[in-house]
């Protein structure tokens, strides 16, 4: 009893805590000063570049959001899993353990589908979902695709900035929602709020301005989705050859069987071209499968955001959450099915 | 027709809800696999949990051409022309 009291307290006065969280998050919504109102957002496709840049190449946002969960992902595996490997410890705890569910998971849908080529084919999928995986969790956290520089908008609308504090010689802005500035045809609109920009730049503030993140969701980018979508069957084909020799290839180009098959040889031959063209159309649907749903994920998160800023975003995140696992378990298995598919002689 | 940039304006609008369309079959096949997996869940509700993980692996498929469309109106609305 005596330790079961403080524990309860304590649930009590998180109770508090979220309510005044969302009454904290009403008055700012609705009835604060317009600086804090939830603005409209800006739908942008492409990445944007960050200003940053690697021997001339533009990194974009969405390269740092990529960037930023492989780093995560690999300081989970070497603090949690390789130390706790090489430690001697049988028993495992924490993110080890959750680790070690994940991958026991995997393991045990790819050797379901690969049987004995599981050993070898699994690292590729795993891999791929393990990266698509952390790509979706951490696009979540907040500070992706509202924290940014803030940039003169060409057309559409944009707001004016408000200078907040100083850090140091770097000033911090945001944009206010109650000075909306309107630059021709009304077509684009804004992000989010939180804003910061750089102190060289702070010279020349916009006085319509938009933000252009620095982090923003990696599978936003179709470069990503595209990119995994080909290494995938790009490892298909690899795996098929490893299987079946160049023997593979007369999947696709079946040229024994129009020379010696008369007229459905000939068939074979044109289905054969066929599997050719549906090998790119795996590509293609890898790709938009993967950045449809997380891109109109962040769109509807950031939608609503505006138009209902209080009570709903909570629970659209959850949905965020189970679509980003669905998703990155959707890519990990179809590549699965298709490499064992390939081992496979069709012979 | 006098103001041509509004009608294009308008037809793009059209083009995207038109596109929109596509997700009826999207919907269809969500709550036919949605059916299937009742149905066998209550028939069967030892293998529940296996049931439930193919039909939301089925529903994410059937979903992804409601998804397709909605790529095709997003690009209509905000990127093309």
């Amino acid at each position: 009893m005596s330790e079961e009291k403080p524990k309860k307290r304590f649930r009590i006065k998180k109770r508090w805590i979220c309510i005044g969280l969302l009454v904290l998050g009403a008055y700012c919504a609705w009835f604060g000063p317009s600086i804090y109102k939830p603005v409209s957002p800006v739908v942008v496709l492409p990445p944007e570049e960050t200003g940053l840049s690697v021997f001339g190449f533009p990194i974009t946002n969405t390269m740092l959001g990529t960037l930023l969960a492989d780093i995560i992902l690999l300081l989970i595996a070497y603090f949690g899993v390789y130390r706790f490997a090489t430690s001697g410890k049988l028993v495992p705890s924490g993110i080890t353990n959750a680790f070690e569910a994940i991958i026991e998971y995997l393991w045990d849908t790819v050797e379901g589908a690969a049987g004995k080529w599981g050993r070898k084919i699994f690292p590729i999928p795993a891999t791929i979902f393990l990266l698509v995986f952390m790509a979706n969790m951490v696009k979540l956290v907040p500070g992706f695709e509202s924290v940014g520089y803030l940039k003169q908008v060409h057309k559409g609308e944009g707001y004016a900035p408000v200078k907040l504090f100083n850090i140091g010689s770097l000033e911090i802005f945001s944009i206010d929602k109650g000075q909306p500035h309107e630059v021709k045809a009304a077509t684009e609109e804004e992000v989010s709020a939180g804003s910061e920009s750089n102190s060289h730049e702070s010279t020349e503030v916009c006085t319509a301005c938009e933000i252009v993140p620095y982090l923003r969701g990696s599978a936003t980018d179709l470069n990503f989705t595209i990119a995994l979508g080909f290494l995938a069957v790009l490892f298909t084909q690899i795996y098929g050859v490893w299987a079946g020799g160049i023997g593979y290839f007369s999947k696709f180009f079946a040229i024994k069987e129009l020379i010696s098959g008369g007229i459905f040889g000939a068939i074979n031959f044109a289905v054969g071209i066929l599997e050719l063209i549906l090998e790119v159309m795996k590509i293609v649907s890898f790709g938009f499968r993967l950045f449809g749903n997380v891109f109109g994920g962040a769109i509807l998160l950031s939608v609503i955001g505006a138009l209902v800023a209080v009570g709903v975003p909570p629970l659209l995140y959850i949905f965020e959450l189970f679509f980003g696992v669905i998703q990155a378990y959707v890519f990990f298995l179809l590549s699965t099915i298709f490499i064992s598919m390939a081992t496979v002689s069709h012979h | 027709m006098n103001d041509p940039a509004s009608f294009i304006m308008g037809m793009k609008l059209l083009a995207a809800g038109l596109a929109m369309l596509g997700t009826i079959g999207a919907g269809l096949g969500v709550g036919l696999a949605a059916m299937g997996g009742v149905q066998a869940m209550g028939r069967n509700p030892d293998a529940a949990p296996i049931i439930q993980t193919n039909m939301i692996l089925g529903m994410a498929f059937a979903e992804a051409v409601a998804i397709y469309a909605l790529v095709v109106a997003i690009i209509l609305v905000f990127v093309a022309g």
